[in-house]
């Protein structure tokens, strides 16, 4: 146990639900993005919070490989952004519904 | 101290966060995030993760929303276009469910007390080594095989990003 554990775990919660929240209710695909850029802020405090009550790295092992895989998302993710803009002149995510149903 | 400056970063980086989803244009969402990156990086500065507070800062803030930013000024999107959050019924019943699922993780996090079991890591440990040559220990022997296959994985990243962008003629 560390001082304020349950404070930080009360903020990566609500983080992640901000961000969960944000990629519900946006269009915009670009901001959906960061705000699954936000979830994944949330779920990393938690696992700082988590690594350090337990004096283990293994949680803060698993925030480095979690950037790691946003960079490489962030690549694909705004190049497939940049695609759909050239196709069809928007991003907004309520367009692109050929996956879906 | 400590609390102080918990509360006063946590809830900035939730007010930013917000101002992420409610800002008017992509740009501004776009600044509220570097902002709220950097509140993060003050939160692991508190955890005692300052190596991943520096990283936070380098790559999410650096990187990252240089290519987010980068992104929105090359799309040349019209700020009408999305001025509004959405309020269409099956969206109202998704941040229903959202609402739900933050009651239980509040009760599931908060409710129960961990475990008491106790890694090696200690703070004489980190006091005498420094942390980032503990960190750089462990990521070389334990996690080895993994931190080679994140490397792959950066690699096919940026191949699929540059595959993706090139304009088929």
């Amino acid at each position: 146990m560390i001082e304020n554990q349950s404070i930080y775990l009360a903020l990566s919660v609500v983080l992640f639900i901000i961000g969960a929240a944000g990629a519900v209710c946006r269009r915009n695909a670009i901001v959906v993005f960061m705000c699954i850029e936000i979830m994944l802020g949330g779920v990393c405090i938690a696992f700082v919070t988590f690594s350090r009550a337990h004096q283990s790295l293994d949680g803060i092992f698993m925030v480095l490989f979690v950037m790691a895989v946003a960079a490489a998302e962030a690549a694909v993710g705004l190049a497939i952004f940049v695609l759909m803009y050239r196709k069809h002149g928007s991003i907004d995510l309520d367009k692109f519904n050929l996956l879906k149903w | 101290m400590e609390l102080v400056f918990l509360l006063i970063c946590g809830g900035l980086a939730v007010i930013s966060s917000l101002l992420v989803i409610f800002a008017r244009s992509t740009l501004h969402s776009a600044l509220w995030m570097v902002f709220s990156f950097f509140m993060v990086a003050v939160i692991y500065v508190l955890l005692h993760a300052q190596f991943l507070a520096m990283l936070q800062i380098i790559v999410y803030a650096g990187a990252i929303m240089m290519f987010i930013i980068f992104a929105i000024m090359m799309l040349n999107l019209r700020q009408e276009q999305d001025s509004k959050v959405n309020t269409r019924v099956s969206k109202v019943i998704g941040v229903a469910a959202l609402i739900v699922l933050f009651l239980e993780l509040m009760l599931v996090s908060l409710g129960h007390s961990l475990s008491a079991i106790q890694g090696p890591i200690t703070d004489t440990l980190v006091a005498t080594h420094g942390r980032v040559a503990v960190i750089s220990n462990f990521l070389f022997a334990d996690y080895l095989l993994p931190f080679e296959v994140v490397s792959i994985l950066l690699t096919a990243g940026v191949i699929g990003a540059v595959v993706l962008a090139k304009r088929v003629k």
